[in-house]
């Protein structure tokens, strides 16, 4: 306990890390997720193709073998690409730009899915409502697919999210310091390796346990009107 | 609109065709609605009625012909081979002068009774809040659906729901009221209560087109039927001389079979 508490401010410092990993990437894959939906679902046979593609790959392919790749072969491809137009000199992919990247785009490919298949449980003549009172694109969007697929997507993301949290352990192999990273070293360099990993995954349990407190929050505020009554 | 624009169609079609891939489902339909009209469009299933409907509004595009509505044509040109709006703008402020009620009610279910009602009027129309809100109480009102307005769709019952997507529908204060098959989805025993909300808006002088399978309906309160028969019209006219007196065999045959 005492190596613990000595080595607190390293597992504070990397579960910080961990933390702002796996916030950015939400984004990023919440971004990718909506504009693959959007793609999946639109008319445009390229934008339905490059979408198709997308997904294929991204979870075809285990989050490691891609993280070494952008990471090491990114940095690799960037500056023998630097010395042939000779525009830059020597560059450094950052690791934690390398993490939430990647981990991003991968999610994002579950969360296109996800996304999907929300926006295609919103009953069809309730969009032909909005377009038949005048709605615009953009108002049938915010107002009535939006609200009512956050709550179909939902159950969805919340599995997805539950597994980029986990995912962002993965960066520890390229050296960016997150809470497994510093668990780990505290534990080589104290010999107290249970101590520390169980520590860590203690931390991972609390992470997980306020999200799902999050994410039930969320659950409350989008069901409305989902409920069938009783006098029906 | 002035007094001068009396005579003036609230909704005008010309020459309407829509085909969906090699088979053409509207052949050629003309029609106009004048203020107080109740247009009941009959045919059986397939005749094209309700796609009729659904071009009015550009639900569905139509592949040729004119749609005025209150004396504003709809701008379309051929753009890649296909007829399409020329501005999609236009068309959604005209869409905003027709009320649509669909068959299948099509209230948007994660917003209250009265949510659904001032939406549009709120977003579209941009109406203030609280006159939207007091326009709304007093078209529940109407259709006797007051009490539940902080219900959500799914809890009320198919006619109570149909009601309410009237309210919405008036509540963008049309120049036309469409009606896409509103009784179709009803349980027989509450269909009654819906007509009645129908009956009382063509009483009140309310320009509606009502695509239906309700003969009293389109005998007693329409002042024009129009027999639609393999997308084009077959038969129209006053109901009082079609009904008792159709010229088509066609028309003959679709009353006597609906009669039973």
């Amino acid at each position: 306990m005492e190596a613990i508490i000595e080595y607190q401010g390293q597992l504070l410092q990397g579960t910080w890390v961990t933390i702002q990993l796996a916030l950015f990437s939400l984004l990023f894959s919440v971004f990718f997720g909506l504009l693959g939906a959007w793609a999946k679902l639109s008319k445009n046979i390229v934008a339905q193709k490059t979408a198709a593609g997308y997904t294929t790959i991204v979870r075809g392919v285990p989050d490691l073998v891609l993280i070494l790749l952008v990471f090491f072969g990114g940095q690799q491809l960037a500056n023998q690409l630097g010395q042939l137009t000779g525009l830059w000199d020597y560059v450094e992919i950052s690791q934690f730009a390398a993490g939430v990247g990647t981990i991003g785009v991968v999610f994002g490919g579950y969360m296109t899915e996800t996304f999907r298949g929300a926006i295609l449980a919103i009953p069809r003549g309730q969009i032909e409502a909005g377009i038949a009172c005048g709605m615009s694109r953009f108002l049938i969007f915010r107002r009535i697919i939006w609200p009512q697929m956050v709550r179909y997507a939902l159950p969805g993301f919340s599995n997805n999210w539950l597994v980029q949290i986990k995912s962002t352990a993965l960066v520890s192999v390229i050296g960016l310091q997150d809470v497994v990273y510093n668990g780990f070293v505290a534990g080589r360099s104290t010999r107290l390796l249970f101590t520390f990993m169980f520590a860590v995954l203690m931390i991972y349990l609390v992470l997980t346990a306020l999200s799902d407190l999050g994410l039930r929050w969320l659950d409350k505020k989008y069901s409305k009107g989902m409920v069938r009554s009783e006098d029906g | 609109m002035g007094e001068a624009a009396d005579d003036q169609a609230a909704l005008e079609v010309h020459d309407l065709h829509k085909s969906f891939g090699d088979h053409e489902v509207i052949r050629g339909v003309s029609l106009a609605a004048h203020k107080g009209d109740v247009i009941s469009i009959l045919g059986a299933s397939g005749s094209g009625k309700s796609t009729f409907l659904r071009c009015i509004n550009l639900l569905e595009t139509p592949t040729a012909g004119e749609v005025y509505i209150a004396g504003e044509k709809i701008r379309m040109h051929t753009r890649g081979g296909r007829y399409q709006p020329e501005d999609i703008h236009q068309v959604e402020r005209l869409r905003a002068k027709l009320g649509m009620v669909f068959q299948s009610f099509n209230l948007w279910s994660h917003m209250t009774v009265i949510e659904n009602v001032i939406e549009a009027p709120i977003h579209v129309l941009k109406v203030p809040k609280a006159e939207a809100i007091e326009q709304a109480e007093a078209l529940l009102q109407k259709v006797g659906i007051y009490e539940r307005k902080d219900y959500y769709p799914l809890q009320l019952s198919g006619g109570q729901q149909q009601r309410v997507a009237i309210a919405r529908g008036l509540a963008m204060q049309p120049e036309v009221m469409l009606f896409d098959e509103p009784t179709s989805a009803l349980d027989p025993e509450l269909i009654g209560e819906v007509l009645k909300v129908m009956r009382d808006l063509a009483e009140e002088g309310r320009t509606m087109l009502v695509v239906t399978h309700e003969m009293g309906f389109a005998r007693d309160v329409s002042n024009k039927v129009v027999f639609l028969h393999e997308g084009l019209v077959e038969e129209q006219g006053d109901p009082k001389e079609i009904f008792t007196n159709p010229n088509s065999d066609r028309f003959r045959q679709f009353l006597s079979r609906t009669n039973q």
